[in-house]
């Protein structure tokens, strides 16, 4: 993102990086960064939070007001807090036969989820979601299913396991309350099937003798998390 | 999901410590005042409208989104386990706040939102994406754009 950075102002253009990785910015010195501490992948603070979006926008913007003839880089002051909602479980009844009968059972409760949401991030593999568990259930079966034209077997399953995340934590998150993300990734990986199936996936791929499996194997789980199940350790 | 510095090493330090390429100080464009500051966001988070082509690892292409795509519409094709999706599924403007965005135009804090944020994906090597980095700053100055807040994941 920093190089971006570079690249866009020697163009033309001013420019301001939200950023998550303090190192990177000392290391590669874009003109103007605000360093957020927040969780990766949320740069702007927390969902449902308009006003700490609106203030870490305004502070990044703020950035362009000040002098700036050498890199700036800046601390957003607020954090935020990453508790968990100690109320919230997953009250939906899973049917636990297996892993498709788990995902059958989920579908309803998405569906309720999408439409409280008026929105869903599944469907960057292109299978509807109970379709995308049994793509990876039977992936390395003698009967795998039948990879639809225009992206290969390996991708589709990449974005097959996202998808069955997403799936899975829409579904969850259609519970209510406030879990955190890691309420809702303790659940998934140690509460269910489709996290038991991804995690196999995930063992089979690193061992596998196609080197396009195995290079995507380190990016099924967190790494976190194969850090906690790899030393048998509850997760903090 | 967790921040930085909650992750357990060596997997903390592989990412903290990511052997990036060294930049020469670039002489920073200077801004123009807010009220005439028309803002794009552009993102690492792989960002592709429903129906497009995932971004596959390493790509070094942008997507353009538009404001007349649907947030449900919007799908991240960045699917690193380094970081929390959670959110985003939850809202997309904890990752792309072009929500946000617009009401400080409406509140008169910046000039104009840019009716098209763009994405890049994220973990690829900065110095493949100069050349088309280099054609969508050309693109949004033909468009009137004039800053950039940049927006990785």
């Amino acid at each position: 993102m920093s190089g971006l950075a570079h690249y866009l102002e020697d163009e033309g253009l001013a420019t301001v990086i939200v950023a998550l990785v303090r190192e990177h910015i000392v290391s590669m010195r874009p003109p103007r960064a605000l360093w957020i501490p927040f969780e990766l992948g949320r740069p702007f603070g927390a969902p449902g939070n308009a006003d700490l979006q609106r203030r870490v926008l305004r502070a990044s913007l703020a950035l362009l007001d000040k002098p700036a003839s050498a890199p700036l880089l800046e601390e957003f002051s607020e954090a935020v807090p990453l508790d968990d909602d100690t109320d919230w479980r997953f009250s939906g009844a899973l049917d636990s036969t297996g892993v498709l009968a788990e995902a059958a059972s989920v579908t309803p409760i998405w569906n309720k989820a999408c439409e409280r949401l008026q929105r869903t991030t599944v469907g960057i593999s292109g299978l509807a979601p109970a379709a995308a568990v049994e793509f990876i259930e039977r992936f390395h079966s003698a009967d795998p299913m039948l990879n639809p034209r225009g992206m290969a077997p390996v991708s589709r399953a990449r974005f097959a396991v996202d998808d069955i995340k997403a799936f899975y934590f829409e579904a969850a998150l259609a519970q209510g309350g406030h879990p955190s993300a890691r309420q809702l990734h303790e659940w998934f990986w140690n509460g269910t099937l489709a996290g038991a199936l991804l995690r196999e996936f995930q063992e089979r791929a690193r061992v596998s003798d196609d080197k396009n499996l195995r290079l995507i194997a380190s990016s099924l789980v967190p790494a976190e998390r194969c850090y906690w199940f790899l030393h048998g350790l509850e997760s903090p | 999901m967790v921040r930085l510095a909650d992750i357990p090493e060596p997997e903390r330090s592989l990412i903290a410590d990511l052997n990036c390429p060294h930049y020469a100080d670039t002489a920073p464009t200077t801004p123009v005042v807010a009220s005439q500051r028309h803002v794009a966001i552009v993102s690492t988070a792989g960002f592709i409208v429903r129906g497009e082509r995932p971004m596959l690892s390493s790509e070094t292409g942008y997507r353009a989104i538009a404001a007349t795509v649907d947030d449900s519409d919007i799908l991240c094709s960045h699917v690193s386990t380094n970081f929390d999706r959670t959110g985003f599924q939850q809202d997309l403007n904890v990752m792309l706040p072009r929500d946000r965005l617009r009401e400080l135009e409406q509140q008169g804090v910046i000039g104009k939102a840019a009716d098209t944020h763009y994405a890049f994906m994220g973990a690829t090597s900065p110095e493949k994406l100069e050349d088309k980095a280099r054609e969508l700053g050309r693109s949004m100055l033909a468009l009137g754009v004039n800053t950039v807040v940049l927006a990785p994941v």
